[in-house]
């Protein structure tokens, strides 16, 4: 082959190559909602209950994608090549990407929609309003602890009158320090700014004891099994696994609540659409309530939780019987402040 | 044929190529060189670019300098992390290529029923996720798993022994995932081994040993330089794993590269931990080269 074949075969190829690259931008049709959330069931349960019948009214499609990445979310809108509409993220990103500009003001009309609608009016910010509320409490084995089990996180951290191992999410804005500090008896409303130097203290007097998790199964595993009988645990999984018939229950005593948030990427081509969801979304108690009764994960409004079956309602954040032993939301406008440095020292802390 | 095949090596090395007609036979690309395009082209694409642009980044974003290379040697924990992957990939190589080498011997001697039996049992795991195996590794291992408690039942111990959480976990868990990586090349290395070699060693009066060592071993070195280099490299950029049956000694750097990008967000940074990633394992290479002749272990060649 001589050399001048030679170089319009790889002139060829590369143009090839450059034209596919430049081929694969998505062209929205006008007439459909892209939804992202974290997956698995939970996302089953949330587009059944309250993205389909609306698309379903509203003649429109739902497309889906899963799971949320912020680092997804970033290159989209620094790349004006916007696919995902709304977006179900940890309010701490919400918070943080909201003043980075890369997500969509949402119109007065949602922010008043929210709050006269029985949202919690901490939940909702510039960019983001809740679709779901949890907890972080403490699940505990009914097999160890069937007389007497920890109520508190005083009482978690007592390792010689409820022995032991402890699992905790190995995770900044898991709940950890808010757990530490309250255990160590700082009152509920004095934990933020948090004391992050006083939580590893405390937790320093426990660390041979702690296992750290990474995933949701992975907390119901050390629960179940008797590995780790106490986890700091999330508590729809707990709900989810007792009713499995596994030994593990819920304590809700002074536990911290937690929620996701529903964000617009900033360029999405359907935002209106996407607004428009989200005031029927608030608008529709039973739809949420449809959802919990689903997912296991309480609604965001508190209206909505009565009209959760009764069965279902006694294990759901926001119901009485959990917020009344709440001891604080998360701050996740501490969080979206301070997650990087705080996780630099937690990752510090655990690998010492 | 491997008569043949060493007589040509013989031949090129003393019929006196210099350095530089080496270079140009090297470059020469005749019309069959042209096949060889499109693999160029798509390293350069996803390969050689993506490299590039990570490395412009870890001195570039979010400032240009060496902000983010300060900033990794500022706290003692990225260093230390590096430290603890390279030390567990090495021991993960040592465990591997100790278990696997007379694995891969096994095999060779085999009938070839049996032979494809256990060329099955160290493919059928590749077919199931890491995820997957990981998991049901610490349902095996955990206090109250599988091991533990059968033991206990049996008497042969009074409580549970620790082995996941601990650097054993890790080292089990990451060995029965690179196996296959190591018994694949050193078999197909032993496979090509003329066993008359080792008969005319014996016939010359060494042991039956000793001709397996002074012959075989050798021969099938070639096979265990490459099964060593592809666990050990892979090795370094495992997480699931150490982060599932590992202690918390012992993140690899791999898990809080993922963290900076997914969670954190500092790009730069995460460049910048991979460079450093790269930068030690090819440092570390090196010095291997020098000490062993990797080259020759590697291609057959002087």
């Amino acid at each position: 082959m001589s050399m001048k074949k030679l170089v319009a075969v790889a002139a060829a190829a590369a143009a090839a190559t450059a034209l596919s690259a430049c081929g694969g931008g998505s062209s929205d049709d006008a007439d459909s909602l892209a939804v992202t959330m974290w997956g698995g069931g939970a996302q089953d349960a949330h587009v059944k209950t309250y993205f389909d019948p609306w698309a379903k009214d509203k003649g429109v499609s739902i497309k889906q994608d899963s799971p949320t990445d912020y680092a997804k979310i970033q290159a989209q809108v620094t790349s004006k090549k916007v696919s995902w509409g709304v977006v179900e993220v940890e309010p701490n990103f919400a918070n943080s990407a909201c003043a980075k500009g890369w997500l969509t003001k949402l119109p007065q009309e949602v922010i008043d929609k929210a709050k006269s609608s029985g949202v919690s009016e901490e939940q909702i910010t510039e960019c983001g309003i809740p679709n779901l509320q949890y907890t972080f409490s403490i699940a505990y084995n009914t097999d160890k602890f069937a007389g007497s089990h920890p109520k508190t996180w005083a009482e978690f951290f007592d390792t010689k009158k409820f022995p032991g191992k402890r699992g905790f999410w190995k995770y900044a804005t898991g709940g950890i320090f808010e757990a530490a500090l309250l255990a160590d008896g700082v009152a509920a409303d004095d934990l933020y700014p948090l004391d992050i130097d006083r939580a590893f203290k405390k937790l320093d007097t426990i660390k041979k004891d702690i296992v750290w998790y990474d995933t949701g199964d992975q907390q119901t595993q050390l629960v179940a099994s008797g590995e780790a009988p106490l986890v700091q645990a999330w508590n729809g999984r707990i709900t989810q696994a007792a009713e499995e018939g596994q030994p593990v229950a819920n304590e809700y005593g002074e536990n911290l609540v937690s929620y996701d948030q529903v964000v617009i990427p900033k360029g999405y081509s359907n935002t209106k659409l996407a607004t428009e969801w989200m005031m029927w979304f608030l608008d529709n108690q039973q739809a949420q309530a449809d959802d919990s009764a689903l997912s296991g994960y309480g609604p965001a409004s508190a209206e909505a939780v009565k009209l959760v079956p009764a069965a279902k309602r006694k294990d759901l954040a926001g119901d009485p019987n959990v917020s009344d032993k709440s001891a604080a939301t998360i701050d996740y406008v501490y969080w979206a402040k301070n997650y990087d440095t705080v996780t630099e020292k937690l990752n510090g802390w655990i690998a010492q | 044929m491997t008569a043949a095949a060493g007589t040509e090596q013989y031949l090129r090395r003393h019929t006196g190529s210099s350095g530089r007609s080496r270079l140009v036979r090297y470059l020469r690309v005749d019309s069959w060189g042209a096949l060889v395009l499109p693999l160029l082209l798509f390293l350069l694409f996803v390969f050689v670019v993506p490299l590039v642009v990570m490395l412009q980044r870890s001195f570039t974003d979010p400032s240009v300098g060496l902000a983010n290379y300060r900033a990794i040697f500022a706290s003692s924990l990225y260093v230390r992390v590096l430290g603890n992957t390279f030390m567990i990939s090495l021991m993960v190589t040592a465990v591997t290529l100790l278990l696997a080498y007379p694995y891969a011997y096994l095999m060779t001697i085999a009938r070839p029923k049996w032979r494809m039996f256990m060329l099955g049992l160290v493919l059928v795991p590749f077919w199931t996720s890491i995820l997957v195996r990981s998991f049901a590794l610490i349902l095996l291992l955990r206090d109250t798993g599988v091991l533990n408690t059968t033991a206990q039942d049996l008497g042969v111990i009074d409580g549970p022994i620790t082995l996941i959480r601990t650097m054993q976990g890790v080292v089990f868990g990451m060995v029965q995932i690179a196996l296959p990586f190591a018994v694949l090349p050193i078999y197909a290395t032993m496979r090509t081994i003329d066993r008359r070699l080792l008969a005319a060693a014996e016939g010359m009066g060494d042991r039956p040993a000793g001709a397996f060592w002074r012959v075989f071993v050798p021969l099938s070195l070639p096979g265990v330089a490459a099964g060593g280099l592809l666990t050990f490299i892979q090795a370094l950029g495992y997480y699931i794993t150490p982060a599932l049956l590992g202690g918390p000694k012992n993140t690899m750097i791999g898990e809080l590269i993922v963290q900076q990008v997914s969670t954190v967000l500092r790009f730069g940074f995460a460049a910048a931990l991979a460079t450093m990633l790269l930068v030690t394992t090819m440092l570390l290479l090196a010095l291997a080269s020098k000490f062993l002749n990797l080259e020759k272990m590697l291609m057959g060649r002087s």
